[in-house]
């Protein structure tokens, strides 16, 4: 009697570990997490420089590749390379979030695809520069908090760009506000290009009609990326 | 009292206006848009050689005739075809053969060559980018 109920109480458990509520679904049930799935879009543009290219507080190194910095010839995002964090939440197309117990995947029309939150865990130990480098999530009660090292040096902050370094290191706080705004508070700390840490928002609006698309930016690129 | 109330909805319309075309008509630039006159708009006619539907930019080309007859080729420069189909544009919208009269930004570097800000058919229906 006793391991039978023992029994039945494992399979409440089991179920409820593999119930939608707990893995992100529903932020109504106590003990889950909240719910930032969806379709979203930025309200604010690209076109204009996301951090104020004046408030930019540079060490010598930060303002001298700032200044080798020219939207029209050396953009990165001219040749179709990633955008990198935090620049891929900078792109005024869609973005899609999707959760998983493990994971927070964000999936976009651009010419970087994906962008991976592992939930729980520290960072690797074993990194390699990257383009979108190593992003380690929890929540912290409405808020995820994304911590992000392990970057190559090849990404522009923003479309104005500021430039950042290898020692790179991203703080977001992504909140949804309302059910259809979403919030992303982002920190920029870098000692080797910059003398403090700034921080920047972007704020997006759920789009529950729309579908990513596919965007092959190479198909008919007719600008040269002209950088190294 | 009147014509001021009139000119400040007047105002508010010409407010509400650019806040669309600053916003909804801004389309996707994997580039900067530096390269183009944004604070002036040109206004050309012509007929439509091709279309390309393509990423991370689609094109109009087409044949624009001078007051002489001579034929300048231009070319207008389009968001990605993902946000075009969401501003109700289709891989057929513009086809070889049509008359169109392009509304756009013009490209610094004196080309002929436009950034869309509104397309015009012969019939009068009119396109633009802007998606709500």
């Amino acid at each position: 009697m006793r391991n039978r109920l023992i029994l039945s109480a494992a399979v409440v458990v089991a179920t409820l570990a593999l119930s939608p509520a707990s893995r992100g679904q529903d932020s109504a049930k106590p003990g889950s997490v909240p719910d930032i799935s969806g379709v979203w879009q930025v309200t604010k543009n690209q076109p204009k420089p996301f951090f104020p290219n004046g408030g930019a507080p540079f060490k010598t190194w930060g303002e001298e590749k700032f200044k080798a910095a020219n939207p029209e010839t050396n953009d990165p995002n001219l040749g179709c390379m990633p955008e990198g964090i935090p620049r891929f939440m900078f792109v005024p197309l869609p973005m899609e979030i999707f959760q998983v117990p493990t994971r927070v995947v964000i999936i976009r029309e651009g010419t970087q695809v994906m962008r991976q939150i592992y939930m729980n865990r520290k960072h690797r130990d074993d990194l390699y520069p990257t383009y979108s480098g190593d992003s380690i999530g929890k929540w912290d009660s409405d808020t995820l908090v994304v911590d992000t090292i392990g970057f190559n040096d090849k990404t522009w902050l923003d479309s104005g760009g500021l430039p950042h370094s290898e020692a790179l290191h991203v703080v977001e706080h992504i909140r949804r506000v309302d059910h259809d705004t979403l919030v992303d508070d982002v920190t920029i700390e870098d000692p080797m290009a910059y003398t403090k840490p700034f921080s920047a928002q972007q704020v997006y609006k759920l789009k529950p009609a729309w579908e990513i698309q596919e965007l092959v930016c190479t198909e008919n690129n007719k600008y040269t990326y002209q950088g190294k | 009292m009147r014509n001021k109330r009139r000119n400040k909805r007047l105002a508010f319309h010409i407010t509400a206006v650019l806040l669309l075309l600053s916003f909804g008509g801004a389309t996707y630039a994997h580039h900067a848009t530096a390269s183009f006159d944004m604070t002036n708009s040109a206004t050309v006619k012509g007929t439509v050689t091709g279309f390309d539907w393509t990423n991370p930019h689609a094109y109009i080309y087409l044949d624009v005739k001078d007051a002489k007859g001579a034929i300048e080729k231009w070319s207008v420069e389009m968001g990605t075809i993902g946000m075009l189909a969401r501003a109700g544009w289709k891989r057929d919208t513009v086809k070889p053969g049509d008359e169109i009269t392009v509304t756009g930004n013009r490209a610094r570097d004196g080309k002929p060559f436009l950034r869309l800000i509104k397309l015009a058919f012969a019939n009068g229906q009119e396109l633009t980018q802007s998606v709500q």
